[in-house]
Order: C-alpha cells, then structure tokens, then sequence
C-alpha cells in the first residue's frame, strides 16, 4: 500500500513538473492527456495535427501512465488542467461513477460515410455515459525467438513454462492481466475468468502461478518491456500490442508476438469534469472518432478501431507499406484467443486488487521479483 | 378420430400427420428453450443484483452488508418460496418426478398453474442462492409447455406424451447446448422407449433448442476441458472404482434429501416457514463455507483443478454441500437434483483425485479425468440416465478420451446405486408416492387406470334376507353364478355363490335367508382402486366379478367389474402401449 502511494505521489509530482506554466502554454491549446511514445506519434500524424489544420486550435499533449489519483485531485482542487484525457474504459467507468468526468452527448459520435449510425457502426458498448471508446488495444506476450531454439510459445501458459521455455519475463507491475494469464494457465476457459477470480480461491490459485516464475522483471512504463526484451535482459515479456509493433517496425527488434490470450480493452475519450475547454474537447472526440480518421490511426499503430467502417477501411502503413490489418488485434487471426477484459469488473475492484497485488509483491512476489528486494527481516 | 388409432395408420394422410407432429416439435422446442434461457438469464440476473454471484460479491466493496445479504437473501427467500407453494394444490413445487409420472401412467396433462408457479419458486430458489439444481425446474417447466401445446390441439394422451418429451429434449438441448443429451434424456428417462415416432418430432425439438441457446444466450459451457493427454491403461481401472464408490455417494445424496424431507414434516413449524429456515441456515453456514451457496459452478470449476484444494477442505466441502442441498430440497425449496450433483460428484472425484495422486504419483494432468469420473458415477445415478450424462460430457468437451473414461466409471456406477437404491431419486420419490415403476411402464399403466370405467350395474342383486331356494331361481334366471346382497339403503352386505346356495338348499331345503352363506373370501374393490389392484384381488378368487364397494358413503355398493372386463381393459391398454411404442409412424 505504501508503495503504491509513494508511486502515485511520484507520479502526481512528475505530473506537476512535466505540466507547462501556463506562460508557455499557447493559449488556446487544447491539452490532451495521452500514452506518450509511439502511441502518441500516431496520434499526432492522424488526429491531432489533421485537428489543428482544420479547426486552428492547436493541440497540446501531455504524459499520462494510467490511474485515476491525479484526476481525483485535480477535480477535488478545482483545477482541472487537462481538457481531454484518453484512458483505458475500466478507468472511466470508475472515473464516471464517482463524477469526475463530464458526461458525454449521446449523438457526439459522426454518422459512418455510408450514413449508418453510430449506434450501429461502434462496437457494442463502445458508446458509454462518460466515455466514447475510439480503439481496441491488446497486452500480449512478446518474446525472443532465438531464446528458445527448435520451439515456440503458442499458447499463453507457456508463459509460466520455464522447463520449456526458460529465461527470465518482464511482467506489468499489475494485477490486471497478470492473473487473468495465470488462472487461464490452469486451463480455466475465457469466459470463467473473473466469475473464478472474484473468489479467493481464484485469486490465491492466480497469484500461486506467477510465484513459480523465477525472475520477473516488473515494468511500469508502456515502453520498457520491448526496450528489455530489445537489451535481451528478459526473453518474454508483456507489453501494448502498439509498442511491440513499433520496435519490431521501426528498430527492426528481434521479437515476435504471442497473440493466445491477448488481453483486449477499450481505450475511450473521456472529458474531465472542470476542464477549461470542454467545447473543444468534445469536437476533438467527435473529429478523431470519425470513421476517417479511426483508420488513419490504425494505419500507424495498430490498435483495432472501435467502428466496423473504419476497420473495413484499414490498409497499409504509410511509411513501410505493411498491411496493418493483420496486426490489429481484432483480426480474426488474432483474435481467436483473445480475454475480453471486463472493464466493469476492475472498475469497482481495481484498487482492492491493486492493495492485494501488492501485498503479495511485498511478501512471496519479491522473492522471484528481479527489481524489488525482498524487506529484511 | 380414435388418437390410438392414429398410431397404426398407414399412407399419406399419416404422413402429413406425421409431419404436423413433428413441426409442433419444432415449435415447442423452440418456446421451451427460449423459456430455459429467459430462465437462465433471470436466474443469473437475480444473482447479480441479490449479491449472491461471487462476481457481484467482489465488485461490491461493503463487507457488513454483504454479510446481512448472505444471511437474508436465502432466509427471504425461503419465506417467499414457501408462501407461493401454497398456491399449488399439493403445496409442493412440481419436479420431472411429475412429468415421469404423467408420461408413465399415459395420464398425461401436465397442469400449466402448478407449472408455472414452480418455476416461479424455482427461479427464486437459485436466484436467492439456494443449494438446488437449474436443470430440473427446466425440464419440468419444458415439458408443462409441450404438455400446452397438445392440449390446446386437442390432441390425444400418445401425442401428449411426445409434445412432453419434446419440451424436455429443447429444455436440456438448450440448458447444456447438448442436443444429443437433450434427445436421449427425454428417451431414457421420460419415454424410456425408443419409438421411431416419438424420435423425430423429440429431436426437431432437440435441434432447435440448441439454435435458440446458441445464437440467443451467449453462455459458455458447463465445463470445458481441452485435454490432450490420454489417461495411463491402469488409471482405467481406477476409473470403474471410483464409479462404484461414486453409486454410494449418490445413495447417500437421494437418502440425505429423502431423510431431511421426512425429518421436515415432523418439525412443529408450518411447512410454508420451512424453506425459510433451511435458508437462514444455509446462509450461515455460507459466512463461513461460501462455495455452498448457489449451483456451485466455481466450485464445479475448481474442483477439475489439481491443487485448488487440499484434500481435507474437498471432503469439507463435499459434505457441507451434500447437506446443504438435501437441506434445501427436504425442507422445500424449489430447484432440481442434478446441479448440486455435480458439483458433489466432481468433488468426489476430485478427491479420489488426489489421493491416487499422493498414493500413487498419478500425474497432475489427468487429475481432470478423476474429476469427470466423479462426476458421472454420482450424477447418472441420481438422475437415472447413464447415457445422457455420457453424452453431456461427450458434448461438452468434445473430448473422446474424458467420455471413454467417464463410461469406465458409470458401468459400475448407475447398476450399482440401481440393486441399493432404485433407478433414480425421481423413481424413488414416485415409489413413496405408491407408483412404483421398477417393473416398467405396463404395471405403472395399470396402477394408474382407475376401475371406474368397468363398473356395470349388471348384475344380480338381491335382498340379504331373500331366502336361498329364491336366490337360486333368481341367479338361474339372470344365468349368472354369484348374487350380491344390497339392503334396503344401498349397502352392499355380501357375495353368494350359486353352488353354495344349492348346497344350503339341500341342507335345510332353502328357507334360510342368502345372507347366511356369504362368500367370506370374496374381496371387495373400492371406485379408487386401480386395475393393477383388481387383477392382484382376481388372483385370490375364482369368481366372475368383484363387487365395487364406497366405504366413504357407508359402504354404498357401486355395482361389479367383470374379471373379462378387466382383462379386456388390460388387453386394450398393452395394445396402445405396444402400439406407442414399437409404431413407426
């Protein structure tokens, strides 16, 4: 518990620090809170800049990680410094129930060029009270093939396999995905998951896989589990579908992607309650929800678009002419073995099972941890 | 048009007859599964918001309430079950047992009230998490709506009987996505004949039950189990152990639920409270054991887990759920056997399990296989259909090797927990009841038609006091051989037989009065008694009738039932069941 507060504190501070002044703010920018690396990049190129030439508001980007503490804050303060956040759906689920985001029209999303409605062209539940969800992104396991000669992983137990397939992983600091890999490891089917993990048998039988790894690597940072897996210091690892696939494209990475139990969840646009700008805030959902400019985006990071007519609509990279659409995660290719995060489930469990993950890293996680000690006696 | 005679007609009326019947299948399959998944749905619905899902358990994050939930939502429960029981004419939910029964007897008509309600009670049963079953109250409530659909055609008790089965068939075929359990289920332990007639219109209903579950309720499977690997030959024979072990588990299940509803009705508390106090119990102990609570399904799960329990809390929890269901269903709530089954069962083999794996190093992955194992040997006999559950296994997990070994453990299994306890807890229940169907449909049939139908007043009756020498010349006016006395309000006082009659006559030349040489021997039949009885009661006699007597009316002599009549009554109903039975068409 401590740990995760003294995180959020770091986090808030760097927040703080990383926030312009507003003497070096433009003054009409629009500040959007966002993933940062490659993530970001495709956004720009597709959604930002396109906005700013149209409408003339340029469009400012800030770092986020994820989590809900700064924005409780902020609102709490009544200082709300961003104008748009792009967080994962859970998050706003949970952000909308204790009202810290503003809700959102029911007609913002537009119509498909073919004039079908929104309603019928988004993924089901992809248009929530406070969130429009405009990608479907994936934790997946990426790892070297050339750690393990003459095999491959191919399914995701092989993840906790270090018979066949040894070496060390890096894992999310997190409990999500962590234990949905695991418990699905035990053979337990997809759609059983969280009914199993909702009891403490489920959570203890979860958190007894992952301490038979020997050493995990515990990341934080969307980016570093290529960079290890890159530096060859783990040989699997879990990471953004995105991010993968940017270090495979752009550093030509010795990696591959083990899609079996990708892990998919929504990412939404959501508007805080109290931002300076909401006005705009909302053209910008409205102008990078379009069908248009959802496959622009998934032309860069293939990150699944949450419209069916922008997904019929996705074709080749721009720079390297490589057919994106086998590289989002909802191609049926990929998707065959893909867990449907119940975003509703973490939304009211999250910080209960963040306080639980910790507890455990702090006692039997830290002995197979390789960057946090175990506590002296 | 005689319905029976629709049974052996030929040509092409009767093929479009034929085709009718197997079109109202179809149909009543697909109310019946879109019924079971309206059911399932409120069921689950129920769970979420009542707090007694794990999942809705997690996601609400106030510990003291979700304590005063789990010890009031089944207590509530409980009360509001036993209030509705009361609108049902024998105040108990109606169970398959029923639907048995009716099909049986080819009484047929199964009442749409008394349906509805117990499905009522039963979807607050499981909604409130009671320790009971969801298959059961979906068979019934299946086959209440086959039952609706011939009546409302008008159509006779042989159609009724198959419209019942097909609800069944739709009910199970939609419950498990399991069409081929669906059709035998409804074959073995509802028809128990195969006739090629009732077979097609029974799987149309099958097949479009299991359409409506799968594009309608998208929900997983029961259980499912990717296995690859095959068990070691020896694991096999351990496999035919556990099924005879798995006959005690499921004698014990049927006794303990038997035991508790005998136990009940002694308790001095109105049987409309009982469910309630079963449910504060049931609760309480749920504080404390949670996996009792419901139908088990995480449970179900866990137990095909090797290592989610230690082998002490597998029997903890095996005898806690044991109790907890024979306490629910003994004490009244609605729900059916076959869930909490189940999970017994696959505890049972999860902890055979487990002890082959630290006696005999039995490695972990087939420790599924013992699971399964388990999970047959105590369900097929509780339920009495060996070959569905091997099929719903089949079908389940499309796995050939777990079926394999899953018929290893049901051989001994089901014959076992036959020759100790009866062919089924619903077989059991009906025997308590007085229809005993250990000897087949033909018997049941029999016990079931009332003599009332072969009652004829033409006979000779006389005046106790009518002297014997008139007696003898009435008797040989009429040329019948046996008199029946009947004073002057009605009562009947007697048989008398010709020749004891003439030899009274030649003893003291026939001015004693009839009544003095009565048959002493000759046995009476009530308007209640059933043809099975009045065969059994010919046997005693050498006579040509029985005399009909009401006892509740001052013994008010109805008139007789000839023995030929009796026999021919006999003789018509064998006919219609062979017909039913063995008719293509």
């Amino acid at each position: 518990m401590a740990t995760v507060r003294r995180r959020i504190l770091a986090l808030a501070l760097v927040l703080l620090l990383c926030a312009p002044a507003p003497a070096t703010t433009a003054d009409d920018a629009l500040v959007v809170l966002s993933w940062g690396g490659a993530y970001e990049r495709a956004q720009r190129e597709a959604l930002f800049e396109p906005f700013t030439a149209r409408t003339g508001i340029p469009v400012e980007v800030q770092r986020y990680d994820g989590g809900l503490e700064a924005l409780r804050r902020a609102v709490a303060d009544g200082e709300v410094p961003w104008d748009l956040i792009d967080m994962t759906r859970s998050d706003a689920m949970a952000a909308c129930e204790e009202g810290l985001l503003a809700p959102l029209p029911p007609d913002l999303a537009a119509p498909a060029p073919d004039g079908t409605p929104p309603a019928r062209d988004f993924l089901p539940d992809a248009i929530g009270r406070c969130a429009l969800t405009h990608t479907v992104f994936a934790t997946v396991v990426a790892y070297r093939p050339e750690a393990f000669p003459g095999r491959r992983p191919t399914a995701i137990a092989d993840l906790f396999d270090q018979q066949r397939f040894p070496g060390p992983r890096a894992l999310q600091r997190t409990p999500a995905v962590n234990l949905e890999w695991a418990l699905r490891s035990y053979g337990v089917p997809r759609e059983e998951l969280y009914r199993l993990l909702s009891t403490p048998r489920g959570l203890r039988l979860a958190l007894g896989r992952l301490a038979e790894l020997e050493a995990i690597h515990w990341w934080e940072a969307g980016d570093t589990p290529a960079r290890l897996l890159v530096e060859g210091r783990v040989v699997m690892a879990s990471g953004y579908n995105g991010r993968f696939f940017d270090a495979m494209l752009r550093d030509d990475a010795p990696i591959e992607i083990l899609w079996d139990g990708q892990v998919q969840e929504h990412e939404a646009w959501a508007v805080p309650r109290g931002a300076a700008r909401p006005e705009a805030a909302r053209d910008l959902i409205r102008f990078a929800t379009t069908t248009e400019r959802l496959a622009e985006l998934a032309r860069r990071i293939p990150y699944g678009p949450a419209r069916d007519s922008a997904a019929l609509q996705v074709t080749t990279h721009p720079d390297t002419g490589l057919d994106m659409r086998l590289h989002i995660p909802t191609h049926p290719l990929n998707a065959a073995g893909a867990i449907v995060k119940d975003e509703d489930w973490y939304a009211h469990t999250q910080s209960r099972l963040d306080d639980y993950f910790e507890a455990w890293l702090a006692t039997d996680g830290c002995r197979i941890s390789l960057n946090e000690p175990c506590p002296s006696p | 048009m005689n319905p029976d005679h629709a049974l052996t007609e030929r040509g092409p009326l009767a093929v479009v007859r034929f085709l009718g019947l197997v079109l109202l299948g179809a149909l009543i399959g697909g109310v019946a599964a879109l019924a079971a998944v309206g059911f399932v749905t409120a069921v689950l619905w129920l769970n979420e918001i009542l707090l007694i899902s794990p999942r809705s358990r997690m996601m609400f994050d106030h510990p003291a309430a979700l304590i005063a939930a789990t010890l009031a939502v089944p207590t509530l429960g409980g009360l509001l079950v036993g209030l509705l029981h009361r609108a049902i004419p024998e105040k108990r939910p109606h169970t398959p047992a029923d639907v048995i029964a009716a099909v049986q007897t080819r009484r047929g008509r199964l009442p749409a009230r008394a349906g509805g309600l117990s499905a009522l009670t039963a979807m607050i049963s499981l909604g409130a998490g009671a320790s009971v079953g969801q298959y059961g109250p979906l068979v019934h409530m299946g086959a209440t709506l086959g039952s609706l659909g011939s009546r409302l055609l008008r159509l006779g008790r042989s159609e009724d009987n198959i419209t019942i089965a097909c609800g069944v068939a739709a009910a199970i075929s939609a419950a498990f996505n399991a069409p081929l359990a669906g059709i035998v289920f409804a074959h073995e332990v509802v028809l128990r004949h195969y006739a090629l007639r009732a077979f097609a219109p029974v799987a149309a209903a099958a097949i479009v039950g299991y359409v409506v579950a799968t594009t309608v309720l998208d929900q997983g499977a029961l259980f499912h189990v990717a296995e690859t690997v095959v068990p070691r030959a020896w694991e096999f024979m351990l496999f035919v152990v556990i099924g005879g072990l798995g006959a005690l588990v499921a004698g014990a299940y049927m006794h303990a639920i038997l035991g508790v509803g005998r136990l009940a009705t002694k308790l001095p508390l109105p049987a409309t409270l009982r469910p309630a106090l079963a449910g504060a119990l049931l609760g309480l102990t749920a504080l404390w054991v949670p996996d009792i609570l419901g139908m088990g399904q995480e449970t179900l799960r866990f137990a095909t887990i090797a290592g989610a329990f230690g082998g002490g809390e597998l029997l903890l929890i095996l005898l806690l759920k044991l109790a907890a269901t024979a306490l629910c269903l003994g004490m009244g709530f609605s729900g059916g056997v076959f869930s909490p089954a189940l999970v017994i069962g696959t505890l049972f083999g999860a902890l055979c399990g487990t002890l082959v794996g630290q006696v005999a190093g039995a490695p972990p992955e087939t420790f599924v296989f013992y699971a399964v194992c388990g999970m047959v040997a105590v369900t097929a006999p509780v339920i009495g259909a060996p070959l569905t559950t091997l099929l719903i296994v089949f079908e389940l997990t499309g796995s050939y090797a777990l079926t394999t070994a899953a018929l290893a453990s049901v051989t001994l299994a089901s014959p076992i927990a036959a020759q100790l306890f009866g062919r089924s807890l619903f077989d059991i229940q009906l025997d308590r009841r007085g229809l005993d169907l250990s000897a087949g449909r033909g018997r049941a049939v029999l016990q079931a038609t009332s003599v009332a139908s072969q009652v004829t007043q033409d006979c000779v009756t006389l005046p106790p006091e009518t002297p014997v020498s008139e007696a003898i010349g009435a008797l040989g006016r009429a040329r019948h051989a046996e008199a029946y006395l009947v004073d002057a309000r009605g009562r009947y006082r007697g048989c008398v037989l010709l020749h004891d009659l003439e030899a009274a006559q030649q003893a003291d030349g026939g001015r004693r009065p009839a009544a003095d040489v009565i048959d002493a021997k000759r046995p009476v039949l009530r308007p209640g008694s059933s043809l099975w009885e009045a065969m059994a009661r010919l046997e005693e006699v050498s006579g040509e009738a029985l005399a009909v007597v009401d006892d509740h009316r001052d013994n008010a002599f109805m008139g007789v039932v000839y023995e030929a009549g009796i026999a021919r009554a006999h003789r018509v109903q064998s006919d219609t069941l062979r017909r039913e039975e063995h008719g293509n068409g």
